[in-house]
């Protein structure tokens, strides 16, 4: 064991990867904080429109969502970031204007998490809507309020019981699909490990920091997130 | 107030309702029995679009529903009260009663809340006001139920088995609310088991059977001399222990 640890530099090896991982971190928070809030609202509008839109947009938002749960997160990342600005420069090429259009790696990244959770997540608040009984939109409908009113002022707040626990596991493994956006080239902490690994050869030890640096993040908001779904159990009901 | 001309409704090939044609006046108390299964329910469901009606039309203070007024103006003079209430579980009773005046008639909050009150107090519940529904009976929360109808000030009341869903000794205290707004003068169709009231409360008692009107008329004579053999029939069965 003496000769193993002798053999490797994790002291050096942390003394610079260690904070560049660190601002690393700053990028991820980015990316999960906007990709979640963007996929939440993606979610809800897929959730509605698929129970209560009108027939031709229930049928596009199933092909949609077929789409998106066939395809790897990964390949829908890439596309987003190389394909989808060459589709763009090559249609306006068509009609006659000369672009040049890029995404930003960290826009790619979001817009592509912020799809692929959203359409999971639609799953779940479907469900959630569904589970709240049907007596409740009726009862709003006869007062007076609108089907939208009465979804978003009171069906929608008995759905978030539970739907926010199931929501909370997708947040958590966002912040660790964070990683796969080292392939569209935005600087996190998977691309900077990667880097410094290949140049310095620290393969070990350059890895499993990164894997540290996970855990770190991933536990604690795990653990949040149980004890958010512990207290909504616990309060009423 | 209502007319219903000609209305029909299929779930699928099962016609649920056939021809029904009827008039409810202004200020009647029209009360609606029959076997389970025949329709009541579902016709009720149609006068305010809940259920939306295969074919038919109803007029509305002369107004054809979902042509010359759509539903949800026409539900806000409409109320309607459930089997199993439907109150609005993370309100209070105040609130549950004070929301939908808030909310769709812009009523200030505080005379909405002096509304609430009173309307509490009509129906003997103003000690609770800051309960949540599930800490009240069946009772009380059908009774709530029916005060938050009343605060949209309707000019018409549905009622849809309203003590179905009740302990025995509950339904009393919610057909006395009801009977106290026949005394106001309010308008109301009533889908009921309760034979008692239907005959001593209602001025019109409708008998359906199989999705059709079978026999309609004053409560003695629907209760004392059925014309129709299937009302005589079910009077019998229903009425039989008493």
């Amino acid at each position: 064991m003496d000769n193993l640890l002798s053999q490797l530099h994790f002291a050096t090896v942390g003394q610079y990867l260690v904070p560049s991982l660190i601002d690393g971190v700053g990028i991820v928070l980015e990316a999960t904080f906007f990709g979640f809030i963007l996929a939440t609202i993606v979610g809800v509008f897929i959730a509605v429109g698929r129970l209560f839109g009108w027939k031709p947009i229930k049928i596009f938002l199933y092909v949609f969502l077929e789409i998106i749960r066939g395809t790897p997160l990964l390949v829908q990342l890439v596309y987003i970031y190389y394909v989808v600005p060459l589709i763009i420069n090559l249609l306006a090429g068509m009609l006659g204007y000369k672009t040049d259009m890029q995404i930003a790696p960290l826009t790619a990244g979001i817009a592509g998490l912020a799809i692929n959770y959203g359409c999971y997540m639609s799953e779940v608040v479907r469900a959630g809507i569904i589970a709240v009984d049907k007596g409740q939109m009726e009862a709003a409908l006869v007062l007076g309020f609108g089907k939208y009113e009465a979804l978003f002022r009171i069906v929608m707040p008995q759905a978030l019981r539970s739907i926010i626990p199931s929501l909370g596991n997708y947040l958590v493994m966002m912040i660790k699909d964070t990683s796969l956006l080292a392939y569209v080239a935005v600087n996190e902490l998977l691309l900077r490990t990667q880097t410094y690994a290949s140049q310095t050869f620290y393969t070990i030890e350059a890895y499993s920091y990164l894997a540290i640096a996970y855990l770190i993040l991933s536990v604690p908001l795990s653990h949040c997130v149980k004890f958010i779904e512990y207290k909504l159990s616990s309060s009423s009901r | 107030m209502l007319n219903i001309f000609d209305l029909k409704k299929n779930y699928g090939d099962t016609e649920v309702l056939k021809n029904i044609t009827i008039r409810i006046d202004d200020g009647e108390v029209v009360c609606i029995i029959g076997p389970s299964g025949s329709g009541k329910s579902t016709f009720l469901r149609c006068l305010n679009l809940l259920e939306v009606p295969t074919s038919g039309k109803i007029y509305y203070n002369g107004s054809i529903l979902d042509e010359d007024l759509d539903s949800k103006r026409m539900r806000r003079e409409v109320g309607m009260v459930f089997q199993k209430f439907n109150l609005f579980p993370m309100f209070t009773v105040l609130k549950n009663i004070m929301y939908a005046p808030i909310h769709v008639k812009k009523m200030k909050k505080k005379d909405a809340e002096i509304l609430a009150h009173s309307l509490l107090k009509k129906v003997g519940l103003d000690n609770k006001a800051n309960a949540y529904p599930m800490q009240l009976s069946g009772g009380q929360q059908q009774r709530v139920a029916i005060a938050r109808a009343l605060a949209m000030q309707p000019k018409l009341l549905l009622f849809d088995e309203p003590t179905s869903a009740l302990d025995p000794e509950l339904v009393g205290e919610v057909l006395n609310v009801m009977r106290d707004l026949k005394k106001d003068g309010m308008s109301m169709v009533v889908v009921t088991h309760e034979m008692g009231f239907a005959r001593d409360v209602s001025d019109r008692v409708v008998f359906m059977d199989k999705g059709y009107i079978v026999e309609e008329g004053c409560p003695a004579d629907i209760f004392n001399h059925p014309k129709e053999e299937r009302t005589q029939r079910f009077l019998n069965r229903v009425l039989g222990g008493m």
